[in-house]
């Protein structure tokens, strides 16, 4: 976990909001809202517009290009908008403000809503790894035995009896998949799963994640109502309406 | 040629022919793909290539600073001279039954007229009747000029046969030059549409705001036309802001005052002069209107304070207009999805 210093407390207007760029190409939005602070990436996660240029009235955030908008303590997606807001952990000492970059797991979308605790356990579980593009991760009959959740680069899934067809969507930064890790009576996969760019991963055991939901079922079932969600996506996908 | 479109949930196919627009294309196959302006500026209809061969007819557009990778393209501005796949980053559905899938068309120019010193009023007879909803725009193509423009549509009919537009001159810009300095009438045009989401059915049942800046106003009179032919202002409020700079610069107070008097006093329109106080004449004249002096987005503001109950807004002019309106009708607490507009860019 690595802790950047981002500005003084007195650079940010009250229930207002200013963006840095930092190291590393990463730009940072740093709000207030009465005496919080609250960081999130600088960039709306629809286009290449910066949230800065957008409305912030103390509480939502509104991308001004297609008014996406976003609840400023937690950054989940309100009205017309398509993604939460990656969220950095903020600690202010001495009024400066600090930007601590924990887990890869709190940008995955299937894990949002988890307490704490909870997603330090399952932190503990996931294995980062990287894929060169055109590695095979899986292939149709394998076991599902692990969860994905994509860090960055970019996968694709071809299904069909030889595992030739496109499946023919994209994932975006945060989404989980073969989440079959996580569901009974699905022994084995049904796409075969391939990095069509350098990858970076992270990997679940579908039944250590099990395990751990199952000691703390409030998150578990918040987990299970997302993955229900993306599973009636995917089946709503197959065909036409 | 044969394209396939992956989206963020599932994948399309449509065909695309030789010289094509591969956003028309989508487009035309009820394909639901992003878009906003239709015409290179706005980046919204990005995409990327993952196989195949295509050929951007723009290479300029400004659309491109918002692409990232060297395989991404604007899809208003490319054409396939292959099979191909692309992709796209949001969620793209197959449009639904009763929207009305815009096709390419031909025309012509069948009347031009001054309405001001740089606006225009003019009238595109199609080859065959168009169903649109009020509000949309389509993209018209004309002969010598590189690239389609996006113009709102002014009337509003069932299986119109003919478009009307009002067109500000931009100093300088391709197609303002061409209309304002030729002998337009009869000259054959192509046509794409219809085009844009921020349409109006009477269906909608709620009390509707308009606010438009020079030429945006001409949505707002297909959308009063349409509600005007349903009897809407019987029992909704219509509120209408139409700024300009000065009383010169006015147009359709005539047709303001008509609709005016048609529709009863739920219907309000108020003329905002940004650059000169309403001369007496105005009122006099034009007795069923209202005028008010500053921005359209003040002037709106001011008249509209503690009147947002079950209201609808449509916006439409330069995007700095459309971005100050917005940001007063947040501060009013108008819910996003009450919020409609098609940006001028
Ligand atoms: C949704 C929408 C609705 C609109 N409605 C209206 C309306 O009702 N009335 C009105 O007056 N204006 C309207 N506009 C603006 C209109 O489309 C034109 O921008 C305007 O008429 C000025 O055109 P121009 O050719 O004079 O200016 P230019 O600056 O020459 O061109 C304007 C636009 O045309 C495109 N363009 C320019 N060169 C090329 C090229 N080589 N290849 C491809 N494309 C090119 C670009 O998008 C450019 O921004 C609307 C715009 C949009 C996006
Ligand atoms: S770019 Fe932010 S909402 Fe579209
Ligand atoms: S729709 Fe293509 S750039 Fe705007």
């Amino acid at each position: 976990m690595s802790k950047i210093r981002i500005c003084n407390t007195a650079e940010i207007p009250s229930n207002g909001m200013k963006d840095y760029d930092v190291e590393g190409g990463l730009k940072v939005l740093i709000a207030n809202a009465g005496d919080c602070y609250y960081a999130y990436q600088g960039v709306c996660p629809h286009q290449e517009v910066c949230l800065a240029e957008g409305y912030y009235d103390g509480a939502v955030l509104t991308c001004h290009q297609h008014l996406w908008q976003w609840d400023i303590t937690t950054g989940k997606a309100l009205g017309l908008a398509e993604a939460p807001l990656e969220k950095y952990e903020v600690k202010v000492e001495d009024g400066e403000i600090f930007v601590l970059q924990s887990s890869a797991l709190k940008a995955a979308q299937l894990f949002m809503d988890v307490s704490g605790d909870t997603l330090q356990r399952l932190d503990s579980l996931a294995r980062r790894e990287k894929y060169e593009s055109g590695s095979t991760l899986y292939n149709i009959g394998d076991p599902t035995d692990d969860l994905y959740i994509l860090d960055s680069g970019r996968v694709e899934f071809l299904i069909g009896r030889d595992g030739t067809s496109p499946a023919g969507f994209v994932l975006h930064k945060g989404e989980v998949f073969g989440w079959a890790a996580l569901l009974e009576n699905q022994a084995r996969r049904i796409a075969k799963a391939t990095c069509l760019e350098d990858s970076v991963l992270l990997r679940l055991n579908g039944e250590e994640t099990l395990k751990v939901l199952e000691s703390d079922p409030a998150s578990g079932y918040l987990v299970m109502r997302k993955l229900s969600t993306l599973i009636t996506r995917h089946l709503g996908s197959q065909g036409e309406k | 040629m044969k394209i396939q479109v992956n989206a963020r949930n599932r994948a399309h196919h449509f065909n695309a022919t030789e010289g094509e627009k591969l956003l028309y294309a989508g487009l035309s196959g009820a394909v639901g793909l992003p878009y906003e302006c239709g015409s290179g500026t706005c980046g919204t209809c990005k995409a990327r290539l993952i196989s195949g061969e295509i050929v951007d007819a723009w290479p300029d557009a400004p659309g491109r600073k918002y692409l990232k990778g060297d395989d991404e393209f604007l899809m208003c501005q490319c054409v396939a001279k292959t099979d191909a796949s692309i992709e796209v980053a949001s969620f793209v559905q197959t449009m639904e039954a009763g929207v009305c899938v815009p096709a390419a068309l031909k025309g012509h120019i069948s009347s031009a007229k001054l309405l001001t010193s740089d606006v225009i009023h003019l009238q595109i007879k199609l080859s065959q009747p168009m169903e649109f909803d009020a509000g949309q725009f389509v993209m018209v193509q004309v002969p010598g000029v590189a690239g389609f423009r996006g113009w709102s549509m002014v009337n509003y009919q069932r299986e119109a046969e003919s478009l009307e537009f009002i067109i500000k001159k931009k100093p300088g810009g391709g197609i303002s030059e061409w209309l304002f300095n030729s002998q337009c009438t009869g000259v054959e045009v192509e046509v794409f549409g219809p085009l844009g989401h921020a349409t109006f059915y009477p269906g909608l049942s709620k009390n509707i705001l308009c606010i438009a800046g020079g030429s945006g106003i001409a949505g707002m009179v297909s959308i009063l036309s349409r509600a005007a032919q349903d009897d809407y202002f019987r029992q909704y409020r219509g509120d209408v802001f139409f700024g300009v700079q000065t009383l010169k610069d006015a147009f359709f107070l005539d047709e303001f005052s008509r609709l005016r008097a048609q529709c009863g006093d739920k219907l309000n329109v108020t003329i905002a002069l940004s650059k000169e106080d309403p001369p007496a004449s105005a009122l006099s004249d034009y007795p069923h209107l209202k005028f008010d002096t500053g921005y359209v987005h003040d002037v709106a503001g001011r008249h509209m304070q503690g009147n947002y109950e079950n209201v609808r807004a449509y916006l439409a002019g330069p995007p700095p207009m459309v971005d100050a309106t917005v940001r007063i009708l947040l501060q009013a607490r108008l819910a996003t999805d009450n919020i409609c507009y098609d940006k001028f860019s």
